[in-house]
């Protein structure tokens, strides 16, 4: 229940109120923050941020999340949430939904006040809930001024598509207002026939999940001629959503929404391996930092001390001597080639396929140098159609790369040659 | 998807047959992007709403988050390696060591060419091997005009062996001793400047 309590819809029209209720941490906002803040261990972080949003801090919620990485979902709400999130707005700007009207204040209203998003001057703010798609105005929501910064968290997108599940559904049947659940009411508020029907559309949806079939009849009754309009819109915002979905991704494949997804489950993955790599990366450059400060400061502190440098008070380095192993693969395909590099500790495998065109090893080499791989073997050549390759190289001491950028600028450097080479060399062999 | 609703309304009003297997061929697919999609759910950490459309846009603020902070920690450890001064001390290490292992094993330099027909060579170098030497070889190769149909380096105790099967791309015939001297030639050079350049100081 918790969870629908916290994620609710961000209205800007209410960030007066935000602030407002960000000022008095009363009792109704931090009753939400402290369910979860207790699960989180996080307690002060929401009073922080918007004080300060720099990236000092973002650091925290990574290592929190990273740490958090396999225990309940719920307790990355706060941590994501305070983050400051740059809005994609070509994309969104699109689907003429965004309630681009935010501010830092109100990003930071938003995120600090999770339990409060409802912030529109009704009693619904009180209960936390989600904004409705019945409440009075959520059409303003929309409609509001375009060019300003883009929302930090843009739950309201969900309003588009105004679908309840039935917990929703049963709250606010308990509230005192005499806001009608959808289903019982065609002819819900007032609203533009958007939601209004649209809501029968996604009832229908929720009905399926409970009750399989059995509203059919009852549905088919009450669709109208608004219906049609309203199934199209909303699948064109899904279709739309869709390919937002797709364009994030790098290297998209078909069209189709289940290759979409796929495509978008194999780079969420692959993020969460980079982030994670960049972290150790990060660790180790920074223990290592700290080491070489130490053994500075020491040397000239103390030229009598050579033999205890070494062994420290159990302090620092014991964090800094990190034994993970660090671990990387990802793959990159772009028309013609296909890259695909592990790291596993210092070692760097790449292997590289392309379609016979160009002769890329100088390229390669010239770009492994730069990246500073110590090559240590190379295998490859022409087969048929195809140019492949294969190198193992080593990671120089002190050079940080990670598998993304590799895989990246390798990409680049072999595409850039195709495009550049003329097709000359297809009378060769 | 009140599509469903209506897709199988369709089914059983038209002729079952022809409509039975696109019926099962639509439910699988429909199957397949709903577990997919709960996929996508189970990995995305904040969930608002459980429906179709909302797990999609939580994948991408979540997709969004995770770019964004892939970003912040490159950035972060971009400034870190720019102030570290690590990294200046291997590079001499690592050629000392290089040429000492070599004399050890009793590796000598050497550069072979053999035709194979026509115009295409087998080559195969020795060479101590140093940052960018294999660059540098190959971009011996381009200039000679040659198109390394299969190559296969491998290194060896600060030695690196360089075999490659070549072929002329410019259509003239060169003989091998030519093509050895030439190759004896440039790695001369190689050498004279790598040599300056670690006497020098500098890094290549």
């Amino acid at each position: 229940m918790k969870v629908y309590e916290e994620s609710g819809c961000f209205d800007p029209h209410s960030i007066p109120d935000c602030q407002e209720l960000m000022g008095l941490p009363g009792p109704t906002p931090t009753n939400c923050h402290n369910s979860l803040e207790d699960t989180l261990n996080v307690s002060s972080y929401n009073h922080h941020h918007h004080e300060d949003a720099s990236a000092a801090l973002d650091m925290e919620p990574h290592q929190h999340y990273l740490l958090d990485n396999t225990t309940n979902s719920h307790s990355h709400l706060i941590p994501y949430l305070t983050q400051d999130l740059p809005y994609d707005q070509s994309h969104w700007e699109s689907f003429n939904v965004l309630p681009s009207s935010s501010s830092p204040e109100a990003d930071a209203a938003a995120t600090a006040a999770a339990g409060a998003y409802t912030t529109t001057p009704d009693l619904l703010s009180l209960f936390h809930l989600p904004r409705c798609s019945f409440l009075p105005n959520p059409s303003i929501s929309f409609e509001t001024t375009p060019g300003s910064p883009s929302v930090v968290y843009d739950p309201l997108f969900h309003l588009n598509l105004p679908p309840q599940p039935p917990v929703f559904r049963e709250l606010l049947q308990s509230l005192p207002h005499g806001y009608t659940v959808p289903a019982d009411d065609k002819d819900a508020a007032g609203v533009g026939g958007l939601y209004h029907d649209g809501d029968n559309g996604i009832i229908q949806f929720t009905r399926d999940i409970s009750m399989a079939g059995r509203a059919k009849d009852r549905d088919k009754a009450g669709k109208t001629t608004k219906h049609f309009a309203t199934e199209r819109e909303r699948r064109v915002h899904l279709n739309d959503k869709y390919q937002a979905l797709r364009t994030m991704v790098p290297s998209p494949t078909k069209n189709d929404r289940a290759s979409i997804v796929d495509d978008a489950i194999k780079y969420i993955k692959e993020l969460l391996g980079t982030v994670r790599e960049l972290q150790i990366l990060v660790d180790k450059k920074r223990c290592g930092q700290e080491r070489s400060k130490r053994l500075k400061t020491e040397d000239a502190a103390s030229a009598a001390d050579a033999g205890d440098v070494e062994c420290k008070p159990l302090g620092d380095p014991d964090q800094c001597y990190n034994t993970s192993l660090r671990s990387s693969w990802l793959q990159r395909k772009s028309k013609d080639s296909e890259v695909d590099v592990r790291i596993v500790d210092d070692e760097v495998t790449i292997k590289l396929v392309q379609r016979k065109k160009i002769n890329c090893l100088l390229f390669v080499s010239r770009l492994l140098d730069e990246l500073q791989l110590d090559l240590q073997h190379v295998a490859g050549g022409n087969i048929g159609d195809y140019y492949s390759f294969l190198f193992n190289t080593k990671i120089y001491e002190g050079s940080s790369v990670y598998a993304c950028a590799i895989a990246n600028k390798l990409i680049n450097v072999v595409d850039r040659q195709y495009a550049a080479a003329p097709p000359t060399n297809s009378t060769s062999l | 998807m009140g599509r469903r609703k209506l897709e199988d309304d369709d089914d059983n009003n038209n002729s079952k047959e022809f409509k039975s297997k696109n019926l099962q061929a639509e439910r699988r697919r429909r199957q397949k992007l709903s577990d997919r999609l709960l996929t996508l759910r189970s990995l995305v950490p904040i969930i608002t709403n459980m429906n179709k459309a909302t797990i999609i846009d939580d994948a991408i603020t979540y997709i969004q988050e995770l770019q964004k902070t892939s970003q912040v920690l490159s950035e972060q450890l971009l400034e870190m390696e720019g102030s570290s001064e690590e990294s200046v001390m291997p590079m001499k290490l690592e050629i000392d060591v290089a040429q000492h292992d070599m004399k050890k094993c009793g590796i000598k330099e050497e550069v072979k060419v053999s035709n194979i027909d026509g115009n295409k060579f087998l080559i195969k170098i020795i060479v101590e091997k140093k940052r960018g030497c294999f660059t540098q070889l190959i971009e011996a190769m381009n200039y000679l005009g040659f198109e390394l149909s299969e190559t296969n380096v491998t290194t060896f105790s600060g030695a690196m062996l360089f075999s490659s099967c070549v072929h002329g791309k410019y259509g003239d015939t060169l003989m091998v001793e030519h093509i050895e001297e030439l190759l004896s030639e440039m790695m001369r050079s190689m050498k004279t400047s790598s040599q300056s350049a670690i006497e020098l100081g500098n890094t290549n």
